[in-house]
């Protein structure tokens, strides 16, 4: 697709804010809009123009317990939080330190999962995605929005140009795509845990065209993968 | 969205919550949360499910309060916006079919809330305007994907018409829109 064309950049920026695009080319569709303040704009003002519908949604007030959880969920970072920083960017710190010490990682896995989900908010690892040498290179999170497994780099992986990696979960059936993820540490893949959070679940990155899998399962090279170990 | 609550109010509040004003949150709350309640219910039609995406959504306007662009839009707009994609990815994974699926009825009051002639504020009558110069079966697919998050899929279902002409409708539909609101 030819993403200069403004007609089409104006048609995707209007599905989208319809929320009508498919995963899979909303995921394509944001990445590219990250970097693309005339396409953040069309996106805008397509909400804008839309959301009068949201208007003939009857008004319903929802309970107090939605407010006291908000209260809960925010009081303890009542501090300002950049974007694309939060808790969880702190303990990726923690295991780029390790990468590369896979056994060293391995352990402290080991310990981390043992002490469990702890209180609220403490990011999860879920599993580890290596390559065929056994060095670390993509983590799964939990985040604090525990519906939501971020996929992020340990660090910068290679990948060359016209490529892309796309992760995958594998639990018995075909490999079911969930998305593309970066190759820099700094655009986290957010999945929906359901997707993923499965004792055994095996999620593996593939090395595929620009853009993902055309057919829908792998089509390169699995490069990396990992179990997913615990809730 | 409420008539009561001018954007200038909401606007000063956000200002507030990018201060890290708590009683500004509290009031920016108390104020939208009805109308955003409603909007998720009318997406996920299951009151736990909505209330789980409302106390989410807030949870990120606390948290990303920073990026909201007075430049780019009302403070109303970017918290539905905040809320409705979240509510919409919810809905699409829920495992049934049958689940996600509104009833007739639910078209029938949607249709006729948004092609009402009765004012309801200017943004909305001029897209009530438009939407009536659409053909009724591209309204409808255009109403049900936003209002209630149907996928082209579940549109394709729905209307009984097969998927890539639902797909041409909404492309064609918000083609015509467009031009119809800012013409």
């Amino acid at each position: 697709m030819n993403y200069r064309d403004p007609k089409l950049r104006d048609l995707l920026a209007g599905e989208y804010a319809m929320g009508l695009l498919p995963p899979r080319a909303r995921a394509r569709f944001e990445r590219l809009m990250a970097g693309d303040a005339e396409l953040q704009r069309r996106v805008a003002d397509w909400q804008e123009r839309l959301t009068p519908i949201d208007r003939t949604a009857a008004s319903v007030s929802p309970p107090r317990r939605v407010w006291r959880a908000i209260e809960q969920g925010t009081l303890q970072r009542s501090f300002p939080v950049p974007p694309e920083s939060s808790g969880w960017l702190q303990s990726l710190a923690f295991w780029r330190g390790f990468a590369g010490a896979a056994a060293a990682l391995a352990a402290a896995l080991a310990i981390y999962i043992a002490l469990g989900p702890g209180p609220a908010r403490t990011p999860t690892v879920l599993a580890v995605l290596a390559d065929s040498a056994g060095t670390p290179a993509f983590i799964a999170m939990r985040t604090e929005r525990a519906e939501e497994v971020s996929v992020v780099p340990v660090r910068t992986q290679t990948l060359q140009a016209q490529k892309s990696f796309e992760l995958w979960a594998i639990a018995g059936g075909p490999p079911k795509p969930l998305g593309l993820v970066s190759a820099t540490p700094d655009r986290p893949l957010l999945v929906p845990a359901s997707a993923v959070v499965t004792a055994g679940t095996v999620l593996a990155v593939s090395l595929e065209p620009e853009g993902g899998s055309p057919t829908g399962l792998p089509t390169g090279p699995v490069l990396f993968q990992g179990k997913v170990l615990s809730e | 969205m409420r008539t009561d609550t001018s954007a200038d109010e909401l606007q000063a509040l956000m200002r507030g919550v990018v201060r890290r004003d708590r009683a500004a949150f509290a009031t920016l709350y108390d104020r939208t949360a009805p109308q955003l309640f409603g909007i998720a219910l009318r997406i996920l039609r299951q009151r736990e499910e909505a209330e789980d995406v409302l106390q989410e959504a807030f949870v990120a306007v606390w948290d990303r309060a920073a990026s909201f662009d007075p430049e780019r839009g009302s403070v109303m707009t970017w918290l539905v916006t905040v809320l409705r994609y979240r509510a919409i990815d919810r809905r699409r994974r829920r495992a049934h079919l049958e689940d996600r699926l509104g009833s007739e009825e639910d078209l029938r009051a949607l249709t006729a809330a948004a092609t009402d002639e009765a004012d309801r504020g200017a943004g909305l009558a001029a897209l009530q305007k438009c939407l009536g110069e659409l053909e009724e079966r591209p309204r409808s697919a255009v109403l049900l994907a936003y209002a209630y998050g149907y996928t082209h899929e579940e549109l394709a279902q729905q209307l009984a018409t097969p998927i890539g002409t639902v797909k041409s409708w909404v492309r064609r539909s918000l083609e015509r829109l467009k031009r119809c609101l800012d013409g």
